[in-house]
């Protein structure tokens, strides 16, 4: 900051020059008229509060009325009307329905399940799909997982009905009017900008732990996908079409009915897609406040770092993710269905039949299990042993954690802790500023305000710093990845599959692998966020990157350009908004993964959070959580440049 | 000769056709003349009228109807196109009595139309700003005038061509006949009736049955077979599944599509999904068929053919028509009438042969100056008044009235003598070769001595 604002009085004839044509970039006027701004005000500041951390001035603690409120809540809710006449009997609602998908998966029985899954997945995306199905369900019960998998089949089930129902009556809402939409739209990209434990203390708070918050955080978290894809497939129809269908005289139901929905098939296809995957996550994630199934075992063997077991519940996530993807993206890219011969369905329908009408035990065959913890943990040990420490050269994985927390994280994290609170408010107003718009700019500087008046301003700072990190090494990694894909066809098609998978899974499994490879602590954390971004990173840059227009391209190459220059001049330039987006993707991403990381020694905001939950402590559980909202807003608004661009045109 | 003249559905309105023996009128309507008929003192013909006009250009009527309305439409292979149809041409012409209010009661009646885009756009209209320029307009008000004062009327049975560049407004007026676009002020009506006072649901009757549009772009439903899209206006009036489908798959036949009825519109060319488009507008059996440049997007070589498919169907069913065009050669071929626009006025409205051979002001002259003139021009323009003797001659060539100067070309240079220009029996002028190549230099008319006369001021 003082250096850009020194430059103006020290300049020299040269100087001034080439200050003109700085100034002409907007960007650049924008710092520096921040940097001045910073100049007068700083000052102030610093006479009035102080340099330091925020100040306590100017915060508001919470604690107090939030703990009164969180007693009142728990006296009262088996007492006061609200909780007996509204709460309540959500609550029992979603109890109820979850517990009849439950008894009605258990009565089918593991080979009617499995069939059934198999003839919907035929159905759905075809022959492949049914064989995918097949073969996870069976992992899943020689994993001697069939129940918890069950039990999380059937929170999600009831989750996914709620909320596809909820988003797509709000993406008809705001597919509808345009007032809707204006209001609804940047509520819907806030959410999905937000870490998911952001969302578990509110529902706490009211439902208390349980199967009913879980699902109905779950709800909350997953139904914006499909609100969101709804508003824009109805939006996004053919005008022309919708023009056609009024002069034939269609009524405006029919017009909704027979043209604008239809037409929107693949969005409202690809919401549900998504809704799935993300109450998928969810579902998981939820065992921290009740949710019992898979994501509840994982939690459980994280906390004593029984690795083994992590993974056995681990798997059974993954390939629960990868059946539901396949099935449910089979026909919104528009490729027909490949179902093989009819006479596949039959059998597999009488399968199911058969399955249901034979199996005596309807749980998986006690003698059909594999036993993995053992064996896992056996190599884990011989991993701690061998590969943490001590190989000649290269060092091993606990070193390596050791030098990136001591060598990256901690000077980051006191640096960011020493700065001024002013000079990172000012530092985020000239990022959100240069990139975005005076909207986005607002917005940033108001969300770390509100983290400091919250009183969590240090906490903050050690989760930005484990955020920055990990955002640069996804960074550089996805970048160097993206050229490579973008460059070469054959690493774009060995490398679709992979992050195919990848981008699947549901961030809490990114949790397992780096635990047993580096332990415990802040590295694995940023580990496991960074496999967790770089699906999404390389490719958001590689689509950008690849799709730059031929045309600029091949003047390019025939004006003799090297690749390098290509790269640089041509490539980087015209992919400016897709790399962008690529760099706020990669952030939301991070700050999910490092909010979770707290479950396997992270700290910052998302321990608070945990820390809350298991000491039934909702004060400092939910400040924290607000804290973490406010986190993944401001880093979501400062990285922000195409929507405020675009709208602003 | 008389047999040609007239498009009647009834055999009784034969001996009112045979007392008519003036020239082939091809955009004269079976109502107009069933209607001078029943003045004539026949009331079969009156009753055939009254029907005629209830169902002008019904499908039904054109196909069951007398095969004779064919050679009516299409003399020598190309929609006739002749005498003008202004009453002041149709007076003196005999055994036809004078009627007040000579033109048959029209399909769509505009009457001073304004369109204004932009914000308040209700005090444009007949105030001051009318008058600004665009730029100074969007400048003072935020408003964008798209139809400026419009008023035309739309015979029954005719194909009338609203043709102007892009942004001249033609667009947008078409969509308000059926209040696609509403109206800013003025008044539209069809068949008599206030458009622009219909509520919700009489203004759905009129877009399902009475007023079909083709657009540019298709408009077709991606996600519907060709059948499906062509039933899809029949479906949204709630008929039964089977009916519809039977005759959408009568409308595919009809425009050539047999055999594609599984198809996507995805699946076809943009000529075939145009088809597809015209089907649906005509499964619905409208009064008026309204065409949004139909075919720029298309090739034009397939271009051409569409046209002459449009043809082909005016002339089987004398349906009204209002089609709306960019394209001066496509107005020519297929218009009976033609009002050119320009910055959202109708700078002129007349037949073909009145726009090229009489351009209202430079801008229409201009626009039509490099159409072959000769191909458009009739004989009627060319001649020169027959001496006594040529009168009474038989002998020669002649050529009827309603000929195209190209014609009359071909007939005079292949007989290498004047030829004798026919009404009827009567002769009433000659054309040579100096007459005829007048025309095609463009030195014929007294419009043209005004323009030399304006061009030396």
């Amino acid at each position: 900051m003082s250096t850009t604002s020194t430059t103006p009085t020290l300049a020299t004839a040269p100087d001034t020059a080439r200050l003109r044509t700085l100034l002409r970039r907007p960007a650049a006027r924008k710092v520096l008229a921040l940097a001045v701004a910073g100049l007068v005000l700083a000052p102030f500041a610093h006479a009035a509060w102080g340099s330091g951390g925020w100040p306590h001035a100017l915060s508001v603690s919470l604690d107090e009325p939030l703990r009164s409120a969180g007693d009142w809540i728990v006296d009262n809710r088996d007492s006061h009307w609200l909780f007996l006449y509204f709460f309540g009997h959500i609550s029992n609602v979603i109890i109820g329905a979850v517990h009849l998908v439950y008894v009605v998966l258990l009565a089918l029985g593991w080979a009617g399940v499995t069939a059934g899954a198999a003839l919907v997945a035929w159905r759905a995306a075809g022959v492949r799909a049914a064989v995918t199905a097949v073969a996870s369900f069976a992992v899943c019960g020689l994993l001697d997982m069939w129940v918890p998998t069950m039990r999380t089949l059937a929170l999600m089930a009831v989750a996914v009905a709620a909320s596809v129902l909820v988003g797509a009556l709000l993406g008809l809402a705001a597919g509808l009017s345009d007032r809707t939409f204006r209001v609804l739209r940047p509520v819907l990209d806030t959410m999905q900008a937000l870490p998911a434990f952001a969302y578990l203390l509110p529902v706490v708070l009211v439902f208390g732990i349980g199967v009913a918050p879980a699902v109905l955080a779950t709800v909350v978290y997953a139904a914006p996908p499909m609100a969101r894809l709804t508003a824009l497939g109805l939006r996004s129809t053919d005008p022309g079409v919708m023009e056609a269908v009024e002069s034939l005289g269609a009524t405006g139901w029919q017009r909704l009915v027979t043209a604008r929905l239809p037409m929107a098939r693949k969005q409202l296809l690809l919401g549900l897609n998504q809704t799935i995957m993300m109450a998928l996550s969810m579902a998981v994630i939820a065992s921290v406040i009740g949710a019992d199934g898979l994501g509840d075992r994982v939690y459980q063997a994280l906390s004593t770092v029984d690795v083994g077991a992590a993974l056995a519940a681990g798997i059974p996530i993954v390939l629960l993710a990868i059946v539901l993807d396949r099935t449910t993206s089979g026909g919104s890219d528009g490729t027909p269905v490949r179902r093989g011969h009819p006479a596949v369905g039959w059998a597999l329908a009488a399968i199911t039949a058969a399955g249901f009408l034979l199996t005596r035990s309807h749980d998986w065959p006690r003698g059909w299990t594999v036993a993995v913890t053992e064996p896992v943990n056996r190599a884990k040990d011989w991993m701690v042993d061998h590969l943490y420490s001590g190989i000649p050269g290269i060092g091993g994985t606990a070193d390596w954690a050791a030098h990136y927390t001591g060598w990256v994280l901690d000077p980051l994290r006191d640096g960011l802790q020493a700065l001024p609170w002013w000079g990172a408010v000012l530092l985020v107003a000239a990022l959100a500023w240069a990139i975005g718009t005076w909207r986005t700019t607002l917005t940033a500087v108001l969300s770390l305000s509100a983290i400091g008046v919250l009183g969590r301003w240090g906490s903050a700072m050690d989760t930005l710093s484990q955020v920055i990190a990990a955002v640069a090494v996804t960074l550089v990694i996805g970048f160097a990845v993206a050229v490579a894909v973008a460059r070469s066809r054959r690493t774009e098609r060995l490398l679709r599959p992979v992050l195919d998978v990848f981008q699947t899974m549901p961030q809490f499994v990114y949790l397992i692998p780096v635990v047993a490879l580096f332990g415990v602590g802040r590295a694995p954390a940023a580990a496991a966020a960074v496999v967790y971004a770089l699906p999404a990173v390389i490719r958001i840059a590689g689509e950008g990157l690849r799709q730059a227009d031929p045309r600029a391209m091949e003047s390019s190459t025939s004006m003799g350009a090297t690749g390098r220059q290509q790269l640089l001049q041509v490539q980087f330039p015209l992919a400016r908004n897709e790399l962008l987006l690529a760099v706020n993707q990669a952030v939301v991403l991070v700050l999910s993964v490092v909010i979770i990381g707290a479950l396997v020694g992270g700290g910052g905001l998302g321990y608070e959070v945990v820390f809350g939950l298991a000491r039934g402590d909702l004060a400092t559980g939910l400040v924290a959580g607000a804290s973490i909202a406010c986190l993944g807003l401001m880093l979501d608004r400062v990285t922000q440049p195409t929507k405020g661009a675009r709208d602003a045109r | 000769m008389s047999g040609t003249d007239t498009v009647d559905r009834t055999p009784d309105a034969e001996p009112s056709r045979t007392a008519d023996s003036k020239p082939a009128r091809a955009e004269a309507t079976s109502a107009e003349r069933a209607s001078a008929a029943g003045q004539a003192g026949n009331l079969a013909a009156g009753q055939a009228g009254n029907l005629a006009a209830g169902q002008a250009g019904n499908l039904a009527a054109g196909q069951a109807g007398n095969p004779a309305a064919e050679p009516a439409r299409k003399p020598g292979g190309e929609p006739a196109r002749t005498a003008p149809a202004t009453a002041a041409d149709r007076s003196p012409e005999p055994g036809r009595a004078p009627e007040p209010g000579g033109t048959p009661a029209p399909v769509f009646s505009v009457r001073n139309l304004w369109k204004v885009f932009g914000h308040r756009p209700d005090r444009v209209p007949g105030s001051d700003l009318a008058e600004l320029t665009p730029e100074e307009l969007r400048e003072k008000a935020g408003c964008t005038v798209a139809v400026r004062d419009v008023s035309f009327d739309v015979r029954p049975g005719e194909v009338f061509v609203v043709m102007g560049l892009s942004g001249s407004g033609k667009s947008t007026l078409v969509r308000c006949l059926t209040r696609l676009i509403e109206p800013t002020s003025g008044s539209i009506a069809i068949d008599g009736e206030d458009v622009r006072s219909m509520d919700k649901n009489a203004l759905r009757e009129l877009r399902r049955h009475r007023a079909a549009m083709v657009f540019q772009h298709f408009g077709l439903l991606p996600h519907r077979t060709v059948l499906d899209n062509v039933a899809y206006g029949l479906e949204i009036q709630g008929m039964a599944k089977a009916e519809r489908r039977a005759r959408a798959a009568e409308m595919v036949d009809k425009v050539g599509l047999a055999g594609m009825e599984a198809r996507r519109p995805g699946q076809l060319s943009g000529g075939q999904q145009q088809r597809v488009g015209l089907a649906r507008a005509l499964a619905a059996d409208p009064e008026v068929l309204l065409f949004d440049e139909p075919f720029s997007a298309l090739d034009p070589l397939i271009r051409r053919d569409m046209q002459e498919e449009v043809v082909r169907l005016h002339r089987d069913e004398g349906r009204t028509m209002v089609f709306i065009t960019h394209d001066l050669s496509e107005a020519l071929r297929i218009g009976d009438r033609i009002a050119l626009m320009r910055g959202g006025r109708v700078v002129q409205c007349g037949t073909p042969e009145e726009i090229v051979g009489s351009p209202a002001d430079d801008y229409v002259r201009d626009f039509v100056q490099d159409v072959p003139r000769e191909q458009v021009l009739t004989v009627r323009r060319a001649m020169r008044p027959a001496t006594l003797g040529e009168a009474r001659g038989d002998t020669g060539p002649t050529v009827t009235a309603g000929t195209t100067v190209a014609e009359a070309i071909d007939v005079v240079a292949r007989d290498g003598k004047p030829a004798r220009v026919l009404d009827g029996d009567r002769c009433v002028g000659i054309v040579d070769f100096k007459c005829l190549l007048n025309v095609v230099a463009g030195l014929d008319g007294p419009q043209r001595g005004g323009r030399l006369e304006k061009a030396a001021a």
